[in-house]
Order: C-alpha cells, then sequence, then structure tokens
C-alpha cells in the first residue's frame, strides 16, 4: 500500500500546481511596494523551508545512522540530502532573481544569503563525500549532514541577529489572507513533490542496497558440503 | 449662452509639460512591469526545471535498477 504514496502525492502536485499559477497570478493582489516581481515569493520561500526542513531531517536520519547503522535511516538521509541540495539550488538561483528585480542587485552578500549557501555547500559535500568517498566514508558524510542541520536555526535567525537586506522573518505572519492562502496552497504543492521524490529516492537506495547484497551473494561459490 | 452652450462643458487640454510626464510615468510603469515578467518566468522556469530534470534523474535510476534484478533473477535462473 505505501508503494502507492509516492504516487499519489505526484498526482496531487500536479493537479495543484496550475491552481497555483491561476491563484498567484489572477486571484493574488499585486504587492505596493515590491510590485509584480514579489510573485516570486510564492515559491521562493516556500522552496526554503523545504530546503530546511529537509536539511534538519537528513541531519536527524544521519545521527540515527550514526548511533544505530539503520540502513532505512541512511536512505532517508540520502534522499534528504539530494532534496536539500535541490531545493537549496532553487532558493540561491530565485532569491538572486528576485533581489535583481526588488533590491537592483542580485547578491548583497546578507547573512540569510551567506548561510544559505554555506548549508547548500555543506550538503553537496555530504552527496559528494557520499557517493565518491572511500569505504566506510558513510561516517563522514554522515557527520556532515549533522553539521549542515545546525546551520539551519543559524539561517532562521540570521535576519534578527545581523542586520540584512532580507525581510525579518515575521513578515510572513503580517500578509493579508489572499497572499496567505495563495502561500499555503504554493508551500502544499511544492511539499508534496518533494516528500515523494524523498520517498521514491529513499527506496531507490534501500533496493540499491538490497541489490548489491544479493549481488555478492550470487557470485559468491557456494559453500562446499562437509 | 444658449441652452445647449449651458448643458455642456468646455473642453481644457492638459499642459504639454504634464502630458510628457505622464508619459514619462506610464513608461518606467511599463518598463518595470515587463522586466518583472521577465524575473518571474525565468524564476518560476528554472524551479520547475530543476524539479523535472530531477524527476527524470530518479526515473532512469528505477529502470537501471530494474535492468539490474532482471540481470541478477536470470542469472540465479542460470544458476
Amino acid at each position: 500500500m505505501s508503494k502507492y504514496v509516492p504516487y499519489v502525492l505526484l498526482a496531487g502536485a500536479a493537479a495543484l500546481f496550475p491552481y497555483c499559477v491561476q491563484r498567484v497570478f489572477l486571484h493574488t493582489p499585486i504587492e505596493a511596494e515590491m510590485g509584480t516581481a514579489q510573485k516570486i515569493f510564492y515559491f521562493h520561500v516556500p522552496l526554503a523551508w523545504i530546503c530546511m526542513l529537509f536539511a534538519v531531517v537528513c541531519g536527524i536520519a544521519a545521527g540515527i545512522q550514526l548511533s544505530k547503522r539503520s540502513e532505512r535511516a541512511e536512505a532517508v538521509a540520502v534522499a534528504a540530502g539530494e532534496m536539500t541540495v535541490l531545493a537549496g539550488l532553487g532558493v540561491l538561483i530565485t532569491g538572486p532573481i528576485w533581489g535583481d528585480a526588488t533590491w537592483g542587485t542580485p547578491w548583497t552578500g546578507d547573512a540569510r544569503q551567506v548561510s544559505t549557501a554555506l548549508l547548500w555547500l555543506v550538503f553537496v559535500a555530504y552527496l559528494l563525500v557520499r557517493r565518491y568517498g572511500p569505504s566506510n566514508s558513510e561516517r563522514i558524510a554522515a557527520a556532515l549532514a549533522i553539521f549542515g542541520a545546525i546551520d539551519v536555526p543559524i539561517i532562521y535567525y540570521a535576519v534578527k541577529i545581523w542586520k540584512t537586506t532580507h525581510p525579518q522573518t515575521g513578515v510572513v505572519g503580517s500578509l493579508p489572507d489572499s497572499m496567505w492562502n495563495t502561500l499555503w496552497v504554493c508551500l502544499l504543492a511544492l511539499m508534496m513533490l518533494s516528500v515523494a521524490f524523498v520517498w521514491i529516492r529513499a527506496g531507490q537506495e534501500r533496493t540499491a542496497s538490497a541489490l548489491d547484497r544479493a549481488w555478492i551473494a550470487a557470485e559468491s561459490p557456494l559453500p562446499k558440503p562437509a | 449662452m444658449n441652452p445647449i452652450e449651458a448643458e455642456t462643458k468646455k473642453v481644457e487640454g492638459r499642459d504639454p509639460a504634464t502630458v510628457r510626464l505622464k508619459r514619462e510615468y506610464e513608461a518606467e510603469v511599463e518598463n518595470k512591469v515587463a522586466s518583472d515578467y521577465s524575473h518571474i518566468v525565468w524564476a518560476y522556469g528554472i524551479i520547475w526545471a530543476l524539479f523535472a530534470i530531477y524527476g527524470v534523474i530518479l526515473w532512469r535510476r528505477s529502470v537501471a535498477q530494474r535492468a539490474d534484478l532482471d540481470a541478477l533473477t536470470a542469472k540465479l535462473a542460470g544458476k
């Protein structure tokens, strides 16, 4: 039954995305100060939340993998790590595009931008070590993922601790209902898509491990009868 | 004044300086909206392209795993 869950989520996301676009462009008012470019917000912010969520998931799963040597946790960590890199790349590209339209410059080097870029680089390093590292590098990779997850609260509080060009975290809560509802619909669509991809990827990782073990067993010589 | 003149209002044209200023504002807004739309198209396009590419990678990986499983099954059957 659970094998159908990601496909149900994918179907839900596919149905929801056209509605998101319709809501964003036809039913949500244009923000007074930033103008039409503010509509990038409805996908940029959910992507940032998804990036941070899966960074934390990856860190926790990596911690479980380190302490219990759980294969399931390892698969979840790898899948969540890939999603962190994917969503992070989306954030790091759409953010400067939005910045170019509203601030007049794509990169101001503020604390939130830099800490998000660092998070992305740490998880890229995690995936590279995981894929190309020597045997037993899983433990180093897991430590990297935990280190990366610690960056998430730094990103969140960056706008409170340092002076940044990014708006404060409370700005989302102060949105009018029309913008707030659109944001949630877009978040739901992107979250369904992300969870589906992470689910499928984690399944593939476990299948790959099972296949490796089966190949080793199939190619090893049969024990001679005593 | 005849009754028709009394019911109508004299048309007063805008002075050319005000008209030019209004046109400049309109052109500025037009450029801003065009630039905003260009930014939005790039941002949305890149997001969807990233997810679509990742989806294709997952699908290809799934196909490769199925082929690997078939090869293993064939090997075990022939053993």
